[in-house]
């Protein structure tokens, strides 16, 4: 069953077109990449999901049209959000900003905190340290958090590998399955890293130019010399 | 926030408070008067700091406020002979109305365009007050000879300092809870915040609220404090920037940060009287904050927070031998 499902989506900046008639689907329990250059439109894709751009197009999250709804309605409804390169609040403390995250949710702030901590269990020693003093990976490690602070059925993730050294990008890679696989969320998330998102998703699509060029089981995809020619270089 | 760290936080709050109460005890009259205006500027920071410390929103028309509560209730006593409970309290609520009209350009624009869109409203309170109903507002003379609240200054030290150490305390209360972290957090990146599902457009207009309302509290009690209101005193370049100046160089975005800045502008400010009696004074003024502001941005709160880390441990030591 499709937890989300997108049809003939088109986004707008001002005047100008981003995406394309987008069409997607996302099923419940799997995870889905969205593999694209900059300026494909991945991010744009992700804004739309949340409402923070003007679309024209259908977006269902579990059967519910998310049509004329404001992000904390979206939120609400079980969508949690970890924008590429964090957006983290810099002169907060961990817990602070994880806390942030759980404003829709306050009576499951504790238990979701507990939850986080642990998946990264490093946060919990720095909980009183400021995100702007720590580096890159543990920053990663408090955006996932803090979108997973909001009880989220699904989990976009914006490219969460970006200027990460590649030991790090495995812890993500090992937290974002033991979300997908012990707490069941499904997780639609962006990638530059193609390596990543094969490694991880279920389903692959590839995103040029504000529309879905490509699109299968990563397993065969992986195979596929379009692919391997456009994002391996052979 | 540890419950630990909350009460003893608390005992802060009782110890400072019991101190200030102490003062008239053995301070001076004219050390009394000063620390009455202290108090006033520590009310007019702390609101601006509500809107723009915690949320990023400079204001630079905060005396457009405390103009709508001080006229309000100059008008309601001395052409309406209102008595204070009645005018002050109106006076409070006109300038969430106003307060709220003074905002409303902040859920389109932000940044520089904020500011100046602020500025303009000062300046044409400022204008409107002259030329609008001169009969009333008393024109470029403004109004004198206002009722006062009570007389003497040490009933008027603890009538400001019980005001401005209750708005104080109910802010800290504030910046305790989720809205108060959410607050802080629009400062830092609204986007996120809205990505997060927090409604940015309620959180700004609880704080546009209570600003304003700290404000009028500050503005009306200000005016029937010294008897008179006009417009070239209020709507002055340099009593904005006194209050600015009292916010950042304390430490903006902090409770105790303003206060701070305000008792040390209040008495930098007065001591520099005698050596340079003009607006020269405000050159130095200028320069001591540029240099705190160089050397520590966050203010002379976070100078304080420092130095008492490195000293209570020593004094913990002493005090075990």
């Amino acid at each position: 069953m499709a937890l989300l499902e997108i049809e003939n989506l088109e986004a707008f900046y001002g005047r100008a077109r981003s995406l394309h008639g987008i069409d997607l689907a996302v099923e419940a329990g799997t995870i889905v990449g969205i593999i694209g250059p900059n300026g494909a439109g991945k991010s744009t894709l992700l804004d739309s999901i949340l409402g923070l751009t003007r679309t024209k197009g259908e977006i269902r999250f579990d059967k519910k049209s998310l049509a004329g709804l404001n992000p904390t309605q979206i939120v609400g409804m079980g969508i949690g959000y970890a924008p590429e390169r964090g957006h983290l609040f810099p002169f907060m403390g961990v817990r602070d900003n994880l806390l942030v995250g759980a404003h829709t949710v306050p009576d499951e702030a504790e238990k979701n905190l507990e939850t986080v901590y642990s998946l990264f269990p490093a946060l919990r020693s720095r909980e009183k340290q400021e995100t702007g003093t720590q580096s890159g990976g543990e920053r990663q490690m408090v955006s996932l958090g803090r979108a997973l602070m909001s009880s989220p059925r699904l989990l976009i993730v914006d490219e969460p590998t970006i200027g990460l050294a590649p030991k790090i990008c495995d812890d993500i890679a090992s937290a974002l399955q033991r979300m997908n696989r012990e707490l069941g969320m499904t997780i639609l998330l962006t990638e530059q890293n193609v390596n990543f998102a094969m490694h991880l998703a279920n389903d692959i699509h590839i995103l040029e130019t504000g529309e879905i060029r490509l699109s299968g089981a990563a397993g065969e995809l992986r195979n596929d010399p379009q692919l391997r020619a456009a994002y391996f270089g052979r | 926030m540890p419950k630990s760290r909350f009460h003893r936080s608390l005992l802060y709050w009782l110890a400072f408070g019991a101190f200030m109460c102490l003062i008239p005890l053995v301070a001076s009259t004219g050390v009394v008067r000063l620390l009455i205006f202290a108090n006033f500027l520590a009310i007019f920071a702390m609101s601006w700091d509500i809107i723009s410390g915690r949320t990023g929103y400079i204001s630079f028309g905060h005396p457009f406020l405390i103009g709508i509560a001080g006229y309000t209730t100059a008008i309601l006593t001395r052409h309406l002979d209102a008595p204070l409970f009645v005018s002050i309290p109106l006076a409070v609520l006109a300038t969430l109305v106003g307060g709220t009209l003074f905002f409303l350009p902040a859920l389109r624009i932000r940044g520089t365009y904020f500011a100046l869109v602020t500025l303009a409203f000062m300046e044409l309170m400022y204008q409107l007050t002259q030329v609008i109903a001169p009969k009333i507002t008393g024109g470029t003379r403004g109004l004198s000879g206002l009722k006062t609240i009570i007389l003497g200054a040490v009933p008027n030290y603890y009538l400001t300092f019980c005001v401005m150490f209750a708005i104080a305390f109910c802010l800290w209360l504030i910046t305790r809870t989720r809205i108060g972290t959410a607050l802080a957090a629009i400062r830092m990146d609204e986007e996120a915040v809205t990505a997060l599902g927090l409604s940015t457009l309620k959180l700004k207009l609880f704080a546009f609220g209570a600003s304003a309302a700290v404000a009028g509290i500050g503005g009306a009690l200000y005016v029937h404090y010294i008897g008179s209101i006009a417009p070239r005193a209020l709507f002055d370049i340099n009593f904005l920037f006194t209050i600015l100046v009292a916010a950042l160089l304390g430490g903006s975005g902090t409770i105790a940060g303003p206060i701070l800045g305000a008792y040390f502008l209040t008495f930098l400010l007065e001591y520099l009287r005698p050596y340079l009696p003009g607006a020269e004074r405000y050159f130095i003024y200028g320069a001591i904050t540029l240099v705190v502001y160089v050397l520590e941005p966050r203010g002379l709160h976070s100078i304080l927070e420092r130095a008492y880390g490195k000293l209570s441990p020593i004094v913990a030591r002493g005090l075990a031998k």
